[in-house]
């Protein structure tokens, strides 16, 4: 398969709501969904130093459409965003769509045809509109957005048939991982504990997080001087055994957007542009393993296809997110990737090394249980994250020596494996 | 009048078989069936019936109340994943294991372990679910 990009891509500007509740949280009470996505985009216009006008291109992406009510996303954001009368597609990648979407904006671009894309993306997993509503929304039961979500996967026999995300995804891994390594799953839980913890408190320094509060700081608001007692009470169930219900996605809703440009488009006063340096799609359905829960051969190539493409090797690499809806399957992919070694892990999970300050920094936002996951507009929330690292922007959670090389791996569902390499210029 | 293969698939299953598909060109069993083999995409495909039995190699649980409704009297339900005795791998609704942590422990110390097919009718529709053997 050919693959390299003709031409350098870059990354201009970032933007990204907060991620939270639209009937709840202060930053996205009473907003639509229209409003969130122009927030986001006019952060990253302002960002990137680019007026909409030069702007080529719009894709935007939306994945549950039961709860935007948004079919024809590009034409009624490109009208919210002020990039009518340019080229525009609506995608859906899941879960990887708004990172799917630079993908096809930098192609665009590589090939000559474009010198600027806008990509969007939108997501409402809380709420829906209230009735025919333009802007009332009332919120939905978490089991029917699940079955909205589960469109995604096996509808023809999975599905129909019992199928759960949530062992599928989570105990199945979890129980593999255990057994080819040799651990308990008291070390499991303990691991998983401190993964927990570290990500809560990426997610407690950053402002767009949905969760903002500790894990140390919520055990002691349910009466716990030991949050290792907290997480193995009843308020911390298992969610599929032995994965805990804080061991998984936070449901959200949120916006992102991200504006690519050419080489000879970046603008003389730009910040750091972070370069596309390239990428591996693979998509797969269910079963989304063989005899070990713990190898998934798509994401295998993903990571390959994604390490040729951009000249890297897995050595390269200074930050790392990949997808975390269920902790259990991250540790796996991390290890895959190369970053974290093998069968280990868990226990650099255990000792913090996945902090912004340890040796393995990841998800320095706070990852899909702290930062929150609003399917479509997640992957820009990381891509987000990594160009913020990059540049040396990530506040006080900022790593100590600013990354160069960022891989970002999402799981859209299920799946579109997808990875991301993002290098500073 | 053209056959859906996912029609036929259940209405075989309702009468107790499993029926997936052989590749000619690559020798796969796509099971439960798809239009081309999953594995090399070759239309030349004959039917296969598979016997049902394999072994649990994992076993967890799953969400309650469910996200598909069709469940909503079955769940919470052990859920398991499964190598058939053709090397086929699937998932499904394991009904003679609790979903308490320790009876799942219990499998997980236990596992792998023979598993049958145990077809059991959820709403109206016929459900490719595993007992222990």
């Amino acid at each position: 398969m050919v693959s390299g990009l003709k031409e350098p891509v870059f990354i201009l500007g970032v933007g990204c709501t907060r991620f939270g509740n639209m009937l709840e949280t202060p930053e996205l009470k009473g907003l639509s969904l229209q409003e969130m996505a122009g927030q986001a985009v006019a952060e990253a216009f302002a960002d990137a130093k680019v007026d909409p006008s030069e702007v080529d291109a719009v894709i935007v992406g939306n994945v549950t459409m039961q709860t935007s009510n948004l079919p024809a996303t590009y034409s009624q954001i490109a009208k919210w965003t002020g990039t009518q009368l340019k080229a525009g597609v609506h995608i859906d990648g899941a879960c990887s769509t708004t990172n799917i979407g630079v993908t096809l904006g930098a192609m665009g671009i590589a090939s000559g045809v474009y010198r600027k894309v806008l990509v969007v993306g939108l997501e409402s997993t809380l709420s829906q509109p209230k009735r025919l509503s333009p802007y009332e929304r009332e919120s939905i039961p978490t089991e029917e957005m699940w079955l909205w979500t589960d469109y995604c996967v096996g509808q023809a026999y999975s599905v129909p048939q019992g199928y759960d995300i949530f062992p599928t995804y989570n105990g199945f891994v979890a129980q593999a991982y255990c057994k080819k390594y040799g651990y308990s799953i008291e070390e499991y839980d303990k691991g998983m504990f401190e993964l927990c913890r570290t990500r809560r408190l990426h997610g407690s320094m950053n402002p767009k997080a949905i969760l903002q509060e500790t894990l140390e700081d919520e055990a002691t608001r349910y009466g716990f001087s030991d949050p290792y007692e907290f997480w193995t009470s009843a308020y911390n169930p298992f969610l599929a055994w032995p994965s805990r219900l804080r061991s998984v996605v936070s449901a959200a809703d949120g916006a992102s957007a991200v504006v690519l440009s050419s080489e000879d488009g970046i603008p003389a006063d730009a910040p750091m542009p972070v370069q596309v340096k390239g990428w591996g799609v693979t998509v797969s359905d269910l079963p989304w393993y063989g005899e070990d829960p713990t190898y998934t051969h798509y994401d295998r190539i993903s990571f390959d296809k994604a390490y040729a493409m951009s000249g890297i090797a897995p050595t390269d690499i200074d930050y790392l997110h990949v997808h975390d809806c269920s902790h259990a399957s991250s540790i796996c992919v991390a290890e895959m990737s190369g970053y974290l070694p093998e069968g280990k892990g868990l226990l650099l999970a255990r000792d913090g090394a996945l902090r912004f300050d340890g040796s393995r920094p990841m998800s320095t936002h706070g990852g899909r249980h702290a930062f929150g996951h609003a399917w479509a507009a997640s992957a820009g929330s990381d891509t987000y994250e990594a160009v913020k690292q990059i540049r040396g922007l990530g506040g006080p959670r900022q790593i100590p020596t600013p990354p160069h090389t960022a891989v970002v791996h999402t799981h859209g569902y299920a799946m579109v494996s997808t990875v991301m390499v993002y290098e500073g210029r | 009048m053209p056959t859906s293969i996912i029609r036929t698939y259940y209405e075989s299953l309702a009468e107790g078989r499993l029926v997936g598909r052989t590749c000619a060109a690559c020798g796969a069993i796509t099971f439960p069936p798809t239009s081309l083999c999953e594995k090399c995409g070759s239309p030349d495909q004959s039917e296969v019936e598979l016997s049902g039995q394999g072994e649990l190699l994992f076993v967890s649980h799953g969400m309650a109340p469910p996200p598909n409704p069709r469940f909503n009297d079955l769940a919470p339900y052990a859920y398991g994943h499964v190598r058939l005795a053709e090397g086929v791998f699937v998932q499904g609704i394991v009904t003679d294991v609790g979903v308490e942590p320790e009876a799942l422990a219990a499998m997980y110390e236990k596992c792998p372990v023979p598993v049958k097919a145990d077809i059991i009718t959820v709403a109206d529709l016929p459900v490719l679910a595993f007992a222990l053997a």
